[in-house]
Order: C-alpha cells, then sequence, then structure tokens
C-alpha cells in the first residue's frame, strides 16, 4: 500500500508533461523557419538568463539550508525561549540584526527564518530578521561597501532596511500565535535520531542529520528558486527593458522602474549592489536606494518561497508593506535631495 | 519506502554538482556568472556532495533500525517524487539548450548603452591608463564617460572586437560594435557599445563578430558624449573565447 501512493501522484502529471512535450515539439515544427529560428534564439538567451540566476543563487540557499539544518539538530527550543526578548521592539531590534551572526540571503533566510519559528522564535523577531538579514550581515554590507564606498548609499541602505525590518517586526507582534504566520511543516522538517543510544550522537552524526535535514528543504525550496528563476528570465526575454529604463527620470516614476526592476531581475541581495552601481549614471538616488532596499525583501522567487512557507494573509502583508515603505523611502529622498 | 526515496534524492543532488563540476571544468561557467564568483559554484560542489553522501549513511542506518525495531514508521515526505524532478529541471535545459552567450537578440530586448557603469576607481584608472590598442569597448565608453577631457584621446586607434547590433538611433552608415558586459550572473548582463561609422555597414548582418580599427572622435548620442570610431577596417572574426566583459 505503501508503495502505491507515491506512484499514483507521480503518473499523472508525469502523463500531462509528456503530453504537453509531444504537443510542444509539434507545435515547434510546424510553424515557419523564420519564426522558429528567432524562437530557438530567444530559447537560448533565457536558458542562460535563467542558468545564470540559478547557478548564481544555489550556492547562497545551500548555505542558507545548511545553516538551518544545524540549528535543527545543534540549537533547542530551551535556549531560544530564555534568551529571546518579551517585548516587541527590543525582539524585533534583535532580529533585525541577527543577521549579523547569521549571514543569509533572501534564498537562505526563509528556511532558516521558519527553523527559528519552530524553535519558539518570537514572531517579530523572526519577521524582523526575515526582512533585514539579506541585507543587514557582513557579506552584503562589504559588497555595498566595495561596489559605493563607505558613504551615503551604504548608510541609507542599512539604515532604512533597519527602520523598515523593526517597524513590520512590530506590526506582526500583534499576532501571539504562530500557527496564523507560517504554514504546517512538513515531516521532513524534523529527523529521529537513530542508533541505539540516541542521547549520545557524536558530532559527525549530528553534523549528517542536519545535512539530510537540510537536503529536505533544499528540495523544497530550490522547485521555487528554479521556478523564479525561469518567470525572471521568460520576463527579461520576451518584455523589453528599454522601455522600463525611459521612464527612469521622474520623482516617482524612477522609484517605480527601479521597484519593477529588483522584482524581475530577482538577483541575490550579496551582489546586487554591483547590479545597482550600472543604474548611477542614469536613475537618481531615491530609486536605486529603494531598489537596494526592497530587492533583498520582495522579488519573484522569494514570494514564491514565501507563498510555500507563510499563509496568504502575512505574505501580502510581508509584500505591500515593504513596498510602500520603499516607495515612500525613494520619493522622499528625490524630493528632497535631487 | 524510504530508502529508494533517499536514494533518488541523492541521485538528483550528485546530477546537479556534475552538472556545475562539468561547466566548471570546460569553463562555460563564465558564459553564465561573473567567474569572481567561481568559489561560490566550488563550495555548492562540495555542499551537495556531503549532502548526497550523509543522505546514503542515513539512509542506511534507517533501514537497519527499521529492521531492528521490527515495525515500520509512517514516513510521508513533504514532495512527491514528482516534486524532486522539479530540481532536475537546470540540469536538463543545460543539457537539452545549447550554452550561447547573450548575443544581439537579447540586447533587442535590454537595449545596448552607450554609457557604462562605474564599478570602482581601480577600473576606471586601468581603462585610461592601457594602451590605445589594447583598450575594449568597455575601456573606450568609461573614458567617454568620465566627464574629464578627452581631448589627448582624440585621434587615437581604436582596435575592438564586439557583435554588430543595428539602433534606431543611429544613421544608416552606423552601426554599435556591442558587448555584453555582466557584474554577477546573466540576468544582469547589460549591452555596451561603441558607434562605428562605416561606409559599407549595410553589408554586416546583426550579431556577427567583427574586429573594428579606426580612429576615435567624440560624437553626441542623446545628449551624452559618446565615443565614435572611422572604420578603416572591419573584419568578420570568429566569436571570441570569452564574449562578456567582467567590469
Amino acid at each position: 500500500m505503501e508503495t502505491q501512493i507515491p506512484s499514483r501522484t507521480l503518473s499523472r502529471p508525469l502523463i500531462w508533461t509528456i503530453l504537453l512535450g509531444v504537443l510542444g515539439a509539434v507545435l515547434f515544427s510546424i510553424v515557419p523557419l523564420a519564426v522558429s529560428l528567432s524562437l530557438w534564439q530567444r530559447l537560448t538567451g533565457f536558458a542562460t538568463v535563467f542558468l545564470g540566476i540559478f547557478i548564481e543563487a544555489i550556492p547562497f540557499l545551500l548555505m542558507g539550508t545548511v545553516a538551518s539544518g544545524l540549528v535543527e539538530v545543534f540549537i533547542s527550543q530551551e535556549w531560544i525561549t530564555r534568551f529571546s526578548p518579551r517585548r516587541a521592539l527590543p525582539a524585533a531590534l534583535l532580529g533585525s540584526l541577527l543577521g549579523l551572526v547569521f549571514p543569509v540571503c533572501e534564498c537562505g533566510v526563509i528556511p532558516l527564518t521558519r527553523r527559528l519559528f519552530q524553535k519558539r522564535l518570537p514572531v517579530s523577531t523572526g519577521i524582523a530578521f526575515l526582512l533585514a538579514a539579506p541585507v543587514l550581515n557582513p557579506i552584503v554590507i562589504f559588497s555595498t561597501a566595495a561596489a559605493f564606498g563607505w558613504g551615503r548609499m551604504l548608510a541609507w541602505r542599512l539604515g532604512l532596511t533597519l527602520l523598515i525590518a523593526v517597524t513590520i517586526g512590530v506590526v506582526f507582534s500583534t499576532e501571539k500565535d504562530i500557527s496564523n504566520i507560517v504554514r504546517l511543516p512538513p515531516s521532513e522538517i524534523e529527523l529521529p535520531v537513530l542508533g541505539t543510544h540516541p542521547e549520545h550522537e557524536s558530532i559527525g552524526a549530528k553534523i549528517g542529520r542536519a545535512l539530510v535535514v537540510s537536503t529536505g528543504e533544499f528540495f523544497e525550496m530550490g522547485r521555487y528558486l528554479i521556478l523564479g528563476a525561469s518567470l525572471a528570465a521568460i520576463l527579461q526575454t520576451f518584455v523589453p527593458q528599454t522601455s522600463l529604463l525611459a521612464i527612469g527620470s521622474g520623482p516617482l516614476l524612477s522609484v517605480i522602474a527601479m521597484l519593477t526592476l529588483a522584482v524581475v531581475l530577482s538577483i541575490c541581495s550579496t551582489v546586487d549592489a554591483f547590479v545597482a552601481l550600472g543604474f548611477v549614471g542614469t536613475f537618481s538616488f531615491g530609486s536605486i536606494l529603494s531598489f537596494l532596499v526592497f530587492g533583498p525583501m520582495v522579488d519573484i522567487k522569494s514570494m514564491l518561497m514565501y507563498l510555500q512557507v507563510f499563509r496568504r494573509r502575512p505574505v501580502f502583508y510581508l509584500v505591500l508593506l515593504p513596498l510602500l515603505m520603499s516607495l515612500l523611502a525613494g520619493i522622499a529622498f528625490n524630493y528632497l535631495r535631487p | 519506502m524510504n530508502k529508494p526515496y533517499r536514494a533518488f534524492q541523492a541521485f538528483i543532488l550528485l546530477a546537479i554538482a556534475s552538472f556545475l563540476e562539468v561547466k566548471l571544468i570546460t569553463g562555460k561557467l563564465d558564459l553564465y556568472i561573473n567567474i569572481r564568483f567561481a568559489p561560490l559554484t566550488v563550495f555548492a560542489i562540495i555542499a551537495l556532495v556531503l549532502m548526497s553522501y550523509s543522505l546514503m549513511r542515513y539512509s542506511k542506518e534507517e533501514s537497519e533500525h527499521e529492521e531492528d525495531e521490527d515495525h515500520h514508521h509512517e514516513h510521508s515526505h513533504s514532495i512527491s517524487v514528482y516534486g524532486l524532478l522539479f530540481l532536475l529541471i537546470p540540469v536538463l535545459i543545460g543539457i537539452l539548450i545549447p550554452a550561447r552567450p547573450l548575443d544581439a537578440a537579447a540586447a533587442t530586448t535590454r537595449g545596448v548603452n552607450v554609457s557604462a557603469p562605474i564599478i570602482s576607481s581601480a577600473a576606471q584608472a586601468q581603462s585610461f591608463e592601457s594602451v590605445a590598442d589594447q583598450r575594449n569597448v568597455l575601456d573606450w565608453i568609461r573614458i567617454f564617460n568620465s566627464g574629464t577631457d578627452v581631448t589627448p584621446y582624440i585621434g587615437q586607434t581604436a582596435d575592438v572586437i564586439g557583435f554588430v547590433f543595428r539602433d534606431g538611433r543611429l544613421t544608416e552608415n552606423q552601426f554599435l560594435v556591442s558587448r555584453f558586459v555582466i557584474t554577477c550572473c546573466a540576468a544582469d548582463g547589460l549591452a555596451i557599445g561603441m558607434v562605428v561609422n562605416w561606409d559599407q555597414t549595410s553589408t554586416l548582418s546583426e550579431n556577427t563578430w567583427v574586429r573594428v580599427t579606426g580612429a576615435v572622435e567624440p560624437y553626441q548620442l542623446e545628449g551624452q558624449p559618446v565615443p565614435l570610431i572611422q572604420a578603416d577596417s572591419v573584419e568578420v572574426v570568429q566569436e571570441p573565447e570569452q564574449p562578456y566583459l567582467f567590469p
């Protein structure tokens, strides 16, 4: 009986895939050669961008899931409960600075946050960590400094991220019940200790178990990375960016253009500063700042991962609140310091 | 039922690891990411191999454990076998679709810039100091973008390689000799190009790789000062080993 269930869930989608594949091949063979040639060229372009995002993101996703596995095995729930502040503001502040200890980017932070929630981390701490850690961590601070120097852009990026993360963390503190925020965890997330003496697990066995836990998460999150990367690559291949960059001027539209770009590009927060540098001539300070603050919190692949881990309503707020706050900040900068 | 499931997971992890390894060894990795980030890929390969090793070991212990205790754990997996297959998509795309660098087709949707990102003062200085015929498209554009006096550079002979891109902003006898600049990965690929004046422009087809030599002149495009090459010769060349420029 055990073997029947997986095979049944497997068969139907597999048949659909084969059918779609055959249909696609038939369609491809009947379209005129000129069209299929340009389509082929587009397809190779899509593959290059897709694999670009995937290859660049996969080490960071692995770091996040391995960190999460290690937390599962080595950090106890009691320990977290003992050190967590009870009041909302200190809890959110602690959460937003936790990234300095756990250097993760936006792909890795999501499984790690869920793991910490499971170990009873307070809601506001976890949410602030989720939003701030992709920026407020040593790697990103150095990469931003390498791109923009130790100056205004770095200071405002860190300051604004901290402000937004703490604010939203405090907003979320009104929700005490974690189950209203996080979806029910899959059984995979915890693994029994094997062997005759579970309490005497060796350090090697512990690390091995952590890696098995992180494998489960890697497969879970990897699907959304792949889905997000392909969406971003499709958008980049078929939607002209020239029109987006053409609206680069204007205090409001420039911010909207850069926020859209942050979502569409879906690049990792550890390297986005170098990319933003490319827009310095074309875009205003405020719009680039909003790109650097919003991109690490929300992009196509992180939105898909949010939907896997969190319930719909929190995801709605996790996207909307950072969007509005970075939009406001960007516009304010454009008006106050042109 | 755990054992085949875990074995399959381990197989997929190893497939991804070997896919990355092959790209790394064959030097194809730099079609996708800035080679500066290659150490991260090495880390990923090691992590994936260690993970699959741990999986196999754990699964072996697991099955021994189940035999010992003579009862079966009701173990449901959060992801079906079909869900696991998702992770093979990048590998399949990498195998089925030939690896091609970003080209003129991609430049059409992205647009070609005549100004360049200023990455660091060190890179900037390098562009200025290099010998005229050693400069690439990016170096020339940086010089004309920097806002410094470009008079000493006018009349120098440029010798650059790039792909042909026709731009609506240009006249009939002009084209852009273009390159993609990759900051971190292909997703942020930025096409840049120098204007070339050549009376036989109409004979060139888009996306052909060419080597352009000729004197550099100042030119204005969309109100920006950009370098223009009065081409003495334009010869069709092979696509270079490294089609991108890394700032």
